[in-house]
């Protein structure tokens, strides 16, 4: 029973997994402060590019 | 807390079925986004757009709670516990990031449906939002599959509650 005396420590894969699950939450965080993660649109984005014609209207 | 087998049988299920049928939701939700963003007719723009917010709320995010409730109920009934290991205690905290991530991207799912529905979308309408679709749509899939892995390969390893909680049972069966 000695082996139950001590906890035997975190396994290997649950540090790694923690680090990647880690890196990728800080790239998701940094993307959005710096304005490029969801939610995010210039003004205008969503109007037709410059001078083009206006899409046609849906039905027509 | 555990369950009787029988019902820990009917939770198992509803949560297998939530999880996979959220992992397919989301990977139709992917095929969409991607044909929303490259493909060159118009119409086919629209309807995947109108599809995604179709699938998003009426699938994917009825789905995602019912994963998370269905894992919960499952693990708190069975001798796997919540916290004990370190398999489950991953999937718990990566559906609660997916389920959260999941509700901030409503809006924007909504924002380009809606314009799909006003008019024909152009390649630069939305194109910044429709690129993150694709990509938040492409992690959420990765998410899943990892979570799927966790939950048939159950890797080794307790945490410390875990471990000692089983210390407690084993010195309470030993006195």
């Amino acid at each position: 029973m000695a082996e139950l005396d001590r906890y035997p420590g975190t396994p290997r894969w649950v540090k790694v997994f923690g680090i990647f699950a880690l890196v990728l939450v800080l790239l998701f965080v940094v993307l959005h402060l710096t304005g490029r993660g969801l939610g995010d649109h210039r003004p205008g984005e969503h109007a037709p590019s410059g001078g083009g014609p206006p899409s046609p209207k849906r039905g027509h | 807390m555990t369950m009787s087998p029988r019902i820990r049988k009917l939770a198992l299920t509803a949560h297998v079925t939530a999880s996979v049928g959220w992992l397919g939701a989301v990977a139709a939700f992917l095929a969409l986004a991607i044909a929303g963003l490259t493909s060159l007719q118009s119409q086919t723009v629209g309807a995947a757009y109108l599809a995604t917010e179709l699938i998003i709320w009426s699938v994917i995010v009825p789905l995602s709670l019912a994963s998370l409730v269905t894992g919960v109920v499952s693990s708190l009934g069975t001798a796997w516990g919540l916290f004990r290991h370190y398999w489950v205690l991953a999937k718990l905290l990566l559906t609660i990031l997916a389920t959260t991530l999941l509700a901030f991207h409503t809006q924007p799912v909504g924002r380009v449906a809606s314009l799909a529905t006003e008019r024909m979308l152009s390649s630069a309408d939305l194109r910044q939002v429709r690129i993150q679709l694709v990509a938040d749509a492409g992690a959420a899939l990765l998410v899943l599959l990892v979570n799927t892995t966790l939950g048939v390969y159950k890797p080794r390893g307790m945490t410390r509650y875990g471990w000692r909680k089983q210390r407690a049972a084993v010195d309470q069966r030993s006195c």
